[in-house]
């Protein structure tokens, strides 16, 4: 009888395996080496996770939450007081998607920092750096949902920027909003981008992605691989360290540590709600969400250039920027990674860092100040 | 079907060649074009389903009260509906004036600061003249469209067109 006990998971194992044939799937999946010196600072794994929470915790929300201009604030408002929890489960959703951007944005500076977007891996930053717009375009869709008066109009002045974008701008307008206006039309689009259009989105560039990593193996950011037609560095030996179970158990401690600081953070700090939107009245200080203060304050301070205006201007900078991050490794010619090596670059990627955190928290000073300064 | 009953006689040194190239070319062309029509057909509807109908807007015409005189006293403004389109109401130095209450910088929703005597907007801070809709300061790219205001009698109107 015992023996039969200890042999049943081995006879339930076999029989899926006689099926499925995983082993070999996770063997190539997991059972791979990366170079000792790669370090990658858990940053795009716990992005990974903050997605994954974001999955759990929006498809909870979905059961309640009802996209009408008349029922939405109500059910964020059932959502938060009355359901069991469903303070808990908005305010997850809330850090962790304000994680998700910061976390992102640390794996980009680091991917930067350690020049590891190189030969022979742009196509991996090709597909991060669509993964940031995308994650960028949760938070903005997703602002709209509870229909609070930052909700409606963060999404007014954010699709207005859309408006000015030349030749397609108004028909770009349209599209977004369903209308001229921010309207029911509005939110349904929106609901529907956050909740099927972006997340299918995300998961195909993220499957690209790591399906790229999976294939050119994680970077050594201190001994980038040959270009064609170079040789290797002679007498140096390449050190390798297990993916699983090493590199994939510091994950998810680190990922268990996360989750504790999300659930401190949303007992601490809850998900707030304004006011419901009044398409009538905007209220003093509006703003948006930290991570779009500083496009927010450039379209207050640029000024106008030649035949554009302040306002195009103040668009057209975000845009190109977006442009030069997608398309980075394909302009950026030096094959160097050593820090050293790349003064220029890195200059410039302080200075753009240092301009937006400027700009950030400048942005999220009252205006009494600048009316007062004015 | 043999390759040599397709080729034209004398029209090249290989017929048969020639024959075989001219019937690839022709179904990759039918191929192609195939390809494109299939595609075109699939965008096509999801397209025109995105691109949002048309809707007349509720201020299409007509004379909307606005306010009575004696709620809008001199030196004051405020914000009213005219339809679905927000309007500022000024009773300013040059007497009652009315203005699209959109922002022309983001599309916020201005208001009347009694204070600055200034129309003003709570986003970006653009100041905008109570007597003409003209930017005064801020990023604002132009004036304030106007809307005409008619007073008649103890009541001040909107009057659309």
């Amino acid at each position: 009888m015992a023996t039969q006990t200890t042999a049943a998971p081995n006879g339930v194992v076999q029989w899926f395996e006689e099926r499925v044939r995983a082993t070999a799937l996770f063997n190539a999946l997991l059972h791979v080496p990366i170079p000792v010196e790669a370090k990658t600072y858990y940053l795009g794994g716990i992005t990974l996770f903050l997605f994954m929470v974001q999955v759990a915790t929006g498809t909870l929300l979905s059961l309640y939450y009802k996209p009408t201009p008349e029922a939405a604030y109500d059910s964020v408002k059932y959502i938060t007081s009355i359901v069991e929890f469903g303070w808990l489960i908005r305010s997850i959703h809330h850090w962790a998607a304000n994680g998700m951007i910061i976390f992102l944005l640390l794996h980009v500076i680091r991917i930067f920092v350690q020049g590891v977007y190189k030969y022979p891996r742009e196509l991996i930053w090709v597909f991060g750096a669509l993964l940031f717009a995308v994650t960028i375009g949760f938070g903005f869709t997703g602002y709209l949902l509870p229909w609070d008066q930052k909700a409606f109009w963060a999404t007014t002045v954010g699709t207005e920027i859309a408006a000015a974008v030349p030749f397609i701008g108004e028909s770009l307008l349209q599209l977004l909003r369903g209308g001229p206006d921010v309207t029911d039309a509005t939110l349904s689009r929106f609901f529907g981008m956050h909740v099927l259009v972006l997340p299918i989105s995300l998961a195909l560039l993220l499957a690209a992605h790591l399906t790229v990593v999976h294939q050119l193996g994680i970077a050594n950011p201190k001994r980038p691989e040959p270009r064609p037609g170079q040789l290797p560095t002679p007498g140096l030996v390449q050190r390798w360290k297990p993916f699983f179970p090493h590199y994939v158990l510091d994950e998810v401690i680190a990922w268990a540590i996360l989750l504790a600081l999300l659930v401190v953070l949303a007992s601490v700090s809850p998900a707030g709600l304004e006011d419901k939107a009044d398409a009538l009245v905007t209220p003093p200080h509006v703003k948006p969400e930290w991570y779009f203060l500083a496009v927010y304050q450039l379209l207050k301070v640029v000024p106008a250039i030649g035949p554009l205006t302040a306002r195009d201007v103040g668009i057209l900078i975000p845009m190109l920027a977006m442009v030069v991050l997608v398309t980075l490794p394909f302009l950026d010619k030096n094959p160097e990674v050593a820090k050293r090596k790349r003064p220029v670059a890195l200059i410039i990627a302080a200075i753009v860092l240092i301009g937006m955190g400027i700009l950030t928290w400048y942005g999220g000073q009252i205006p009494a100040v600048a009316v007062a300064a004015s | 079907m043999d390759p040599v009953t397709v080729g034209s006689p004398g029209s090249g040194s290989d017929p048969h060649v020639q024959a075989e190239m001219g019937r690839r070319r022709f179904v990759r062309l039918l191929l192609g074009f195939s390809l494109v029509s299939t595609v075109s057909m699939i965008i096509t509807p999801i397209v025109g389903f995105l691109i949002p109908k048309k809707v007349e807007g509720a201020s299409g015409g007509g004379k909307v009260l606005a306010a009575k005189v004696a709620d809008l006293p001199a030196g004051s403004g405020k914000v009213v509906a005219m339809g679905s389109k927000p309007v500022v109401v000024v009773n300013g130095e040059g007497g009652v004036k009315a203005f699209s209450a959109v922002c022309t910088h983001l599309g916020c929703i201005v208001e009347f600061d009694a204070t600055l005597k200034h129309i003003v907007c709570p986003c970006h801070d653009g100041h905008f003249s109570p007597a003409s809709g003209a930017v005064v300061s801020g990023p604002p790219p132009k004036a304030l469209a106007t809307v005409n205001a008619v007073v008649e009698g103890d009541s001040i109107f909107l009057v659309a067109g």
